[in-house]
């Protein structure tokens, strides 16, 4: 009788545990996630040096307020949330372009103007070189690849920098900018122009910087460095001084820059590598795990959706190219195939923006 | 014509590569990667608002063939940097010639580049000549970095002689002091001080570019009969954010030239009497020049 009353409680207390279970642990299932296109606009054939207001054909630019830039082939311009086109443009030579300015250039540039993407001159700029434009700063590279100015907004050269062998890398925040050399060296300098960073990855037989990235707060510095290993160096400025903080050996060989990039949010390094893009989450949420986000050549690293909770990138060959979106987790919720040679992707909010050869559309991501 | 390759500075991984070269029995450490070699612009010429750190090799399409043996440490296609880099050298390649050495073949034709190569042998196609980039002509650059040494070194060093017979020219000798530039010669007496010696000197080689006077290889000031200055142009490096030029302390670029053109000799502290100047130039080929003047210093 005993024995039977224990039994009995027995299988109460598993029912309940199982009942306390699925209350407590359960893990609701993802949502499907959805892209949903809103609009799709083409865009007009190259025609060099001639800028097209192509939406309407109108001589006079939109509006181009919260407009979005874009490279495509070689094409530049400027698009709205709506799928406006501000304007599209060929250069003769090249562009200097960023959301807020861009500035066409020759061949043997010995200056050129900046100007709004409603294309209003902001200012003249005399100087040997390319412009090129990052975190709302503007550079000047010399004609020896080996000379970098930064430009003031009045177009004013505020510094100049020569380095002792040729730039091979960059990427810079608003409050660093972050050069790799073909000497294997790291050149980080602040907007004043002072060197604030100064690093030689080295452990390769063959020294060289392939990719750095830097993050929005300039607070880490990610470098892809030197052949035969390939490594990856992540320093963090602690106090005021930068030190290794992680690195690990690579099992690429690449013998080109490589594509590297922060996230918008500055909580993941994206790289490229053999398997595809890599996310490094340098700390925080899954405490500097690595983790393959999609396959092959990709394009646009670092772009987020949904306040960083996905990634959106392009993937793939020449002519067979995927958009991909994944989680934070390397989950991919979205893989959709882009007949394309050129593409890009911009991620905003809920919204992507791709390019593909001669379109631009707007892809939103919905739940089912 | 002297041969004078191996000698003077010390320019380390290329020293190592010149007595490599000499050991085997190879007239230099490394090849003509443009033939016929039609020099456009020398180490140390000026050329798009600096000084050239390699030497612009002249050619319409012509191939370019990897120095020595080695290999393709990196690529890089005009216009292509996937950070948004800018690329004034155009398309080019490095290769890794030994150890410490690596060459840079720049302003490749776009899209000749051979980067499928990884290994690379003497002589192997690297791409075509072209004008992608920053650059006046039709050519390839052609650029040296000693990695041990972490700076550039004049390729001709390390390259078989020119064929070139012409020595430079010296055109005129100046003596510059607060703003006053005294040709000499044209005013022979001059007040005791300090003066800023500068000379305009030209390599009559025919640049087949647009670009100034090809830079001499050497220049030398003796003064009453000592030698004062010697400036080789060996090697140049980055420091402090500028390039220097010359082994040793270097002289920043920026006080090789005035700016009218002359290349700055030396500062000279001048006292009464008459003082003899002899300037004594070499071009890369090993062709030399010498002029003398006589300076009354009151």
């Amino acid at each position: 009788m005993e024995e039977t009353g224990k039994k009995r409680l027995v299988a109460i207390l598993a029912i309940l545990a199982g009942i306390a279970y699925f209350l407590v642990c359960a893990v609701p299932l993802p949502k499907e996630l959805v892209l949903s296109p809103v609009w799709s606009t083409p865009l007009p054939p190259e025609q060099d040096g001639k800028a097209l207001a192509a939406s309407s054909g109108a001589a006079t630019p939109r509006s181009a307020v919260g407009a979005i830039p874009f490279r495509i082939g070689r094409r530049f311009g400027y698009f709205t949330p709506d799928g406006e086109l501000v304007f599209v443009a060929t250069p003769a030579y090249g562009v200097a372009l960023s959301p807020e300015a861009y500035a066409v250039y020759d061949r043997l540039s010995a200056g050129f103007t900046v100007a709004s993407p409603s294309g209003a001159a902001i200012a003249k700029v005399d100087a040997l070189g390319y412009p090129f434009f990052s975190a709302s700063r503007r550079f000047v590279i010399g004609p020896d690849q080996a000379e970098v100015s930064e430009l003031a907004a009045d177009g004013r050269i505020a510094w100049t920098r020569r380095f002792g062998s040729i730039a091979t890398a960059f990427s810079a925040s608003p409050s660093l900018a972050v050069f790799g050399l073909l000497d294997g060296s790291i050149v980080g300098i602040d907007p004043a122009g002072k060197e604030v960073l100064s690093f030689a990855p080295g452990g390769s037989r063959i020294p060289g910087i392939y990719g750095v990235a830097v993050s929005p707060d300039g607070g880490i510095v990610a470098a892809i460095s030197g052949l035969d290993r390939q490594r990856l160096v992540v320093m963090e400025k602690r106090v005021s001084a930068y030190r290794v903080a992680y690195h690990r050996w690579l099992d690429s060989d690449y013998r080109r820059p490589v594509d590297m990039a922060f996230t918008e949010e500055g909580d993941r390094l994206v790289f490229e590598s053999p398997e595809g893009a890599r996310a490094y989450e340098p700390s925080g949420r899954s405490g500097g795990r690595e983790i393959v986000l999609a396959s092959a050549s990709p394009i646009g690293l670092g772009q987020t959706l949904r306040g960083g909770e996905l990634l959106a990138l392009v993937s793939g060959l020449s002519g067979e190219k995927r958009l991909v979106c994944a989680s934070a987790s390397g989950r991919i919720v979205v893989d959709a195939p882009l007949s394309a040679t050129d593409a890009f992707v911009r991620a905003s909010g809920d919204s992507i923006y791709i390019g593909a050869d001669d379109r631009i559309a707007r892809l939103d991501l919905r739940e089912l | 014509m002297a041969d004078r390759r191996g000698s003077g500075p010390r320019i380390a991984a290329a020293a190592a590569a010149i007595a490599a070269a000499s050991a085997f029995g190879a007239a230099s450490a490394l090849d003509w990667p443009v033939f016929p070699q039609r020099i456009a612009s020398t180490f140390g010429s000026p050329a798009a608002g600096r000084l050239v750190t390699g030497v612009h090799l002249a050619s319409e399409g012509g191939l370019v063939k990897s120095s020595g043996d080695g290999e393709l440490s990196f690529h890089l296609e005009e216009g292509r940097h996937p950070a948004g880099l800018p690329t004034p050298l155009g398309s080019l390649v490095v290769v890794e010639h030994g150890k410490d050495l690596a060459a840079v073949y720049a302003h490749l034709a776009p899209g000749t580049a051979s980067t499928y190569l990884d290994s690379v042998q003497s002589g192997a196609i690297l791409g075509r000549a072209g004008s992608s980039g920053w650059v006046e002509g039709s050519g390839a650059l052609f650029e040296v970095f000693d990695r041990r040494e972490g700076h550039w070194v004049n390729p001709l060093l390390l390259l078989p002689p020119l064929a070139d017979d012409k020595p430079p020219i010296i055109r005129s000798l100046a003596l510059s002091r607060a703003g006053t530039v005294n040709i000499v010669g044209t005013a022979s007496r001059l007040p005791q001080g300090s003066y800023i010696l500068s000379a305009d000197i030209a390599d009559p080689a025919d640049s087949p570019w647009a670009t100034g006077p090809l830079a001499p290889y050497q220049i030398r000031l003796a003064v009453d009969g000592v030698e004062l200055t010697r400036k080789v142009f060996d090697v140049a490096r980055g420091s402090g954010g500028e390039l220097l030029f010359f082994s040793g302390e270097g002289l920043p670029s920026s006080a090789l030239r005035t700016p009218e053109g002359r290349w700055i000799v030396a500062e000279l502290l001048l006292p009464r009497g008459r003082i003899s100047l002899e300037l004594r130039v070499e071009d890369a080929a090993g062709n030399r020049r010498s002029s003398a003047w006589t300076v009354i210093v009151e």
